[in-house]
């Protein structure tokens, strides 16, 4: 582990109550300036890992396992006052859902001001100024009017550039980008994910991607770990995962997504038999 | 060299849907005055389209480029402002409800979010038999309860679903299964048409690629004609026949896919394919 690491997280292991791994000895670091995709199927694990650095694990879910350190900080070393106050100083959160991420009876402006006042410290007009900075730098024509806002007058692609806005205003050290544009149709995922790359390379910022859409994979990181049912399969650079992927699960992952310019190409779902192989492997390491 | 009279291969497949001069406005309540009407807004724009008989028709386009309108009109669940809808010859556009009933079992729907799309508190069998249920005509008695049940989890074995799913609720599948029993529920009629609405939108890559191979063979297998509403391209390309892209309530392209994506005709459909993320490796994407 190098100190300069953005994150990093060491044997990570997530159990429901009942026991139940949710992440099992999850490594992964995170360089200041990278973009990691975390990718996998419904139910791997992927989001599971950004709540458990942002500290907003499901009240059933627990660490029972492992380290997480923010900047060289150890995270669980903190009481829970002390990580929070961390964790917001130095992270943010791009949340799935531009409809329901922000507070329908708030106004857009204190919306992206307060955390700037009440968590870095700012001013009201320092605060203003950069959110207003920050809205128009995500195109959105006038910013003065946005920010009265009240968030059912806007679009979803609006709301979602508001919460890249958001998210990117304290210029973080981290980002946890939860599938910020599933939800947006194909243009406009376009323009959202080339704003968080360009966001990203200016501030400087590093991003938690989690997605589970190859193609968005392949162009917005640099970094990819692989998950299934909560294991890291596969962590590599974007460049080797497309051009000469290692597990099996990974060139399923590739093969089950469509592609306009390769009509020949049939795209399968990931075959059951690798599923159960993975399966019993997961099972037999448990053991021991 | 004389040209065959008639070849039976090449005649064209008389269309199920055919679609005229259609138009859809819609009033702007957000601007409108206090004593006067609402203005209105031309969602669809006289359109003129055919959904071949057997055929997977892909239609695309951007957030309010009017394709779920076109979609809910051609079910009438909307009801144009003008033009023709003809389903099998007879125009459907200006039919009331008691009139459009009989016509309502061979025109199927399956939805984006089959988690909102099913009842929570019904088991799986009891949602795949609802429109069995509203067909048939003894509702009373159980031995019709018993049967319609079968048929249902027919329905369920033919998407892949093992009989024993029909005692489940909706919480206990994962999205994949739940959109399958979309599937099934849509099918338990036989139906001629289905609407598929954006149906793996919500799913990930390799629950897409398993419900769309079920839905393609499904469709040979029970000749059905179906529309299928998408803004990905790529799915589009994979699955359909022909393709309709639509930008604000008009038909830019129409036509076999090989042919739109062999030679896009409009920028809109090149923007649309330019901005679908390939899975391979690109550094001029973003450019």
């Amino acid at each position: 582990m190098t100190m300069s690491s953005t994150l990093n997280i060491q044997n990570l292991t997530v159990s429901l109550r009942s026991g139940l791994p949710l992440l099992r000895q999850v490594n992964l670091t995170l360089e200041p300036g990278e973009v990691r995709a975390l990718v996998g199927e419904s139910g791997a694990g992927k989001s599971m890992i950004g709540k458990a650095v942002l500290g907003t694990l499901p009240p059933a879910t627990r660490v029972t396992h492992g380290q997480i350190f923010l900047r060289g900080q150890a995270l669980d070393h903190l009481n829970a006052a002390q990580r929070r106050h961390c964790v917001a100083q130095s992270a943010a959160l791009i949340p799935q859902d531009p409809l329901t991420a922000l507070n329908p009876v708030r106004r857009i402006a204190p919306q992206i001001t307060d955390p700037l006042t009440r968590i870095h410290g700012w001013s009201a007009e320092r605060a203003q100024t950069r959110a207003l900075e920050l809205l128009h730098r995500v195109e959105i024509r006038d910013p003065a009017r946005v920010m009265r806002s009240y968030p059912h007058e806007l679009s979803g692609g609006m709301r979602q550039r508001i919460l890249i806005a958001a998210a990117f205003a304290p210029s973080p050290p981290l980002i946890v980008a939860d599938e910020p544009t599933t939800a947006l149709d194909v243009t406009v995922q376009k323009q959202i994910l080339k704003l968080i790359r360009e966001l990203q390379k200016e501030v400087g910022t590093a991003v938690l991607f989690v997605t589970h859409d190859m193609g968005v994979v392949a162009k917005i990181s640099q970094k990819v770990s692989v998950l299934f049912q909560g294991r890291v399969m596969e962590d590599s650079t974007t460049e080797a995962i497309f051009s000469n992927p290692t597990h099996p699960y990974t060139r399923a992952l590739i093969a089950a997504t469509p592609s306009y310019a390769d009509p020949a190409r049939s795209f399968s779902p990931v075959p059951p038999e690798l599923i159960a192989q993975m399966k019993s492997k997961i099972a037999q390491e448990e053991i021991w | 060299m004389a040209a065959p009279l008639i070849c039976p291969q090449t005649a064209p497949a008389p269309a199920l849907f055919s679609v005229r001069g259609l138009r859809l406005s819609f009033p702007d309540t957000a601007h409108k005055p206090l004593f006067a009407p609402a203005p209105r807004i031309e969602v669809l724009k006289g359109l003129d389209l055919d959904l071949p008989r057997g055929q997977i028709t892909g239609i695309v386009g951007e957030s309010g480029s009017g394709k779920s309108t076109l979609g809910r009109v051609l079910v009438r669940l909307l009801r144009p402002d003008a033009g023709q809808v003809l389903l099998n010859g007879q125009d459907i556009a200006t039919l009331d409800e008691a009139a459009l009933r009989p016509l309502r079992r061979n025109l199927q729907m399956i939805f984006q979010d089959p988690m909102s799309s099913l009842n929570p508190r019904h088991k799986i069998w009891r949602i795949v038999a609802a429109p069995l249920a509203r067909y048939a005509n003894d509702t009373s008695t159980r031995s019709g309860s018993a049967a319609r049940r079968d048929q249902a989890l027919r329905a369920l074995e033919r998407v892949g679903l093992d009989p024993s799913f029909g005692e489940r609720y909706p919480h206990e599948l994962s999205g994949g299964q739940r959109q399958r029993v979309g599937i099934a529920r849509a099918i338990a009629l036989e139906p001629e048409f289905i609407l598929a609405d954006e149906i793996v939108s919500g799913l990930d890559v390799s629950s897409q690629a398993q419900v769309l191979s079920l839905l393609k063979s499904l469709a040979q297998e029970m000749n059905l004609t179906i529309a299928f509403i998408s803004h990905d391209l790529s799915v589009i390309r994979h699955l359909c026949d022909n393709v309709i892209v639509l930008n604000r309530g008009e038909i830019l392209e129409n036509g076999p896919v090989e042919q739109v994506f062999a030679a896009p005709q409009s920028e809109i459909t090149r923007l649309l394919l330019d901005a679908i993320p390939l899975p391979e490796l690109d550094d001029k994407w973003f450019d």
